[in-house]
């Protein structure tokens, strides 16, 4: 089994640079309705996980999709031998997670609500300033 | 003769006045008695007047000399009804509405206050359409996010997980790998969601190694049971070891064992026994471990990890856990 498994080069439908939110309607509804949000809410920090094939990699998310596909910089990645490996980046596909260990200094309900308040501010940026928005609301 | 008939023009639209008509009638009447039938019959108010005779007077005294004079019945007619153009009756109606336009309808002003928006009046929030000039805030839809579609869930098995994050309950949830059971964690949910992804505090890992090659083919499904007997076999036959020959390799886990032996022992004997046919398979799997105890200390260890998966505990904080590795959610009873 290859150690460096980093998993495929996925095009990333999320965002592209540090935007905090994501850009695409689709992907918004889906983090604010599950627990993605939570995962969200831990871009920037260091943490480990723990991959559906036993190994575990830890490192600084860097960003977190709303299908859980989670980029990782500055990795140590342990496959189940055991075996260390050093990689600068590391994206790993939603469904080959079983486990993210979130760090001690972070609550969780605070994130998930903060995240939720992003969202929040980000979906009506512009209906109270009456700018543009997304979806045309058909007046009665 | 168009006088005459001016003049009964003027008596009938002067039908109303004849009221008033009567009292100056009556003082001319009063005044001039001696020539009463004459004056009688020139009156155009009173009862004996005399149309031919007061057109060919000089001297006719009119009540109301600067009124305006028709020549017909149906000019006045037309006149009353309102003035220029024909007196249709829709063209009343709207001359009418026009004269009427800045009195103040009170049906009306009750319709507009209903579609009004930012209304303090009006009653209900319901009622109010965008024809409003201000927009409201999308507060009429309920929000609906991660956090408040927990609670919703009652009356269904996300319900039961729901009341166990209320209450905080302790759960221990079953893990799976790809095939079985990989472990049991056990903590406190702090969320969750449709996928089952869990947000636990304060867990409990146990959990074994997966098998490979031949061992895995002879793979015996593990229950939860198993596990524990297991792990509690193998503490105390790591226990007895790290007290007999203190071996060099893997000192984490032998205190690690030696510690949680005890918790785990209790948490093995509390677990309902499982048929005979595992404590059958455990007895065999144990003959096999003390087989390979014979052998040198150091080596030995290595292959056991190698040929029998070994159990695991840990503890960890704050974990996340993705729903689709969830088998079983088990509260724990109080």
């Amino acid at each position: 089994m290859d150690p460096m498994k980093s998993k495929g080069a996925e095009s990333q439908p999320s965002s592209v640079g540090p935007v905090e939110v994501v850009n695409s309607i689709r992907e918004r509804t889906i983090t604010e309705n599950s627990m993605v949000i939570l995962l969200q809410g831990l871009q920037g920090e260091v943490t480990t996980v723990d991959l559906r094939n036993e190994s575990t990699a830890r490192g600084r998310v860097v960003n977190v999709d709303a299908f859980m596909n989670i980029r990782l910089e500055d990795v140590l990645y342990r496959d189940r031998r055991g075996q260390l490996t050093q990689l600068q980046d590391l994206f790993i596909t939603g469904r080959n997670i079983r486990y993210v260990h979130i760090p001690d200094h972070m609550d969780i309900m605070k994130t998930i609500e903060s995240q939720l308040a992003k969202i929040h501010r980000v979906r009506n940026f512009g209906s109270e300033g009456g700018g543009r928005k997304e979806f045309a609301k058909k007046t009665k | 003769m168009e006088e005459r008939e001016k003049r009964s023009v003027n008596s009938d639209s002067k039908e109303t006045l004849s009221a008033p008509c009567s009292s100056p009638a009556s003082a001319p009447e009063a005044g001039s008695k001696a020539e009463d039938g004459g004056a009688d019959k020139l009156d155009v108010c009173s009862d004996k007047f005399d149309p031919l005779l007061a057109l060919y007077s000089p001297a006719v005294q009119l009540p109301f000399p600067n009124i305006k004079c028709f020549n017909n019945v149906a000019e006045y007619e037309s006149f009353l009804k309102g003035g220029r153009g024909r007196a249709k009756p829709e063209n009343v109606e709207k001359r009418q509405r026009k004269a009427m336009k800045g009195v103040v309808d009170l049906e009306r002003i009750e319709r507009l206050k209903k579609l009004m928006v930012n209304n303090p009046v009006s009653e209900s929030e319901e009622g109010e359409s965008s024809s409003g000039t201000t927009r409201r805030k999308r507060r009429q839809k309920p929000v609906k996010n991660v956090l408040t579609r927990m609670p919703l869930c009652k009356g269904s098995p996300l319900g039961e997980l729901y009341r166990c994050v209320e209450e905080r309950i302790r759960v221990k949830v079953h893990v799976r790998t790809f095939k079985g059971l990989r472990g049991v964690c056990a903590g406190f949910v702090v969320a969750f969601d449709k996928f089952w992804n869990l947000a636990m505090v304060d867990v409990d890992e146990t959990y074994r190694e997966p098998l490979f090659g031949e061992a895995f083919y002879h793979e015996k499904a593990l229950t939860t049971t198993r596990l524990f007997e297991k792990l509690s076999l193998q503490e105390t036959s790591e226990c007895a070891e790290s007290v007999k020959k203190q071996p060099a390799d893997s000192p984490k886990e032998t205190p690690e064992g030696c510690s949680s032996s005890h918790a785990v022992g209790v948490r093995g004997d509390g677990r309902t026994a499982d048929s005979k046919l595992s404590e059958a398979a455990e007895t065999e799997k144990d003959a096999h471990k003390t087989l390979l105890m014979v052998q040198s200390p150091q080596t030995r260890q290595k292959k056991e990890t190698k040929t029998y998966g070994k159990v695991h505990t840990r503890h960890i904080n704050q974990l996340f856990i993705r729903g689709e590795n969830v088998i079983l959610v088990n509260p724990q009873p109080l």
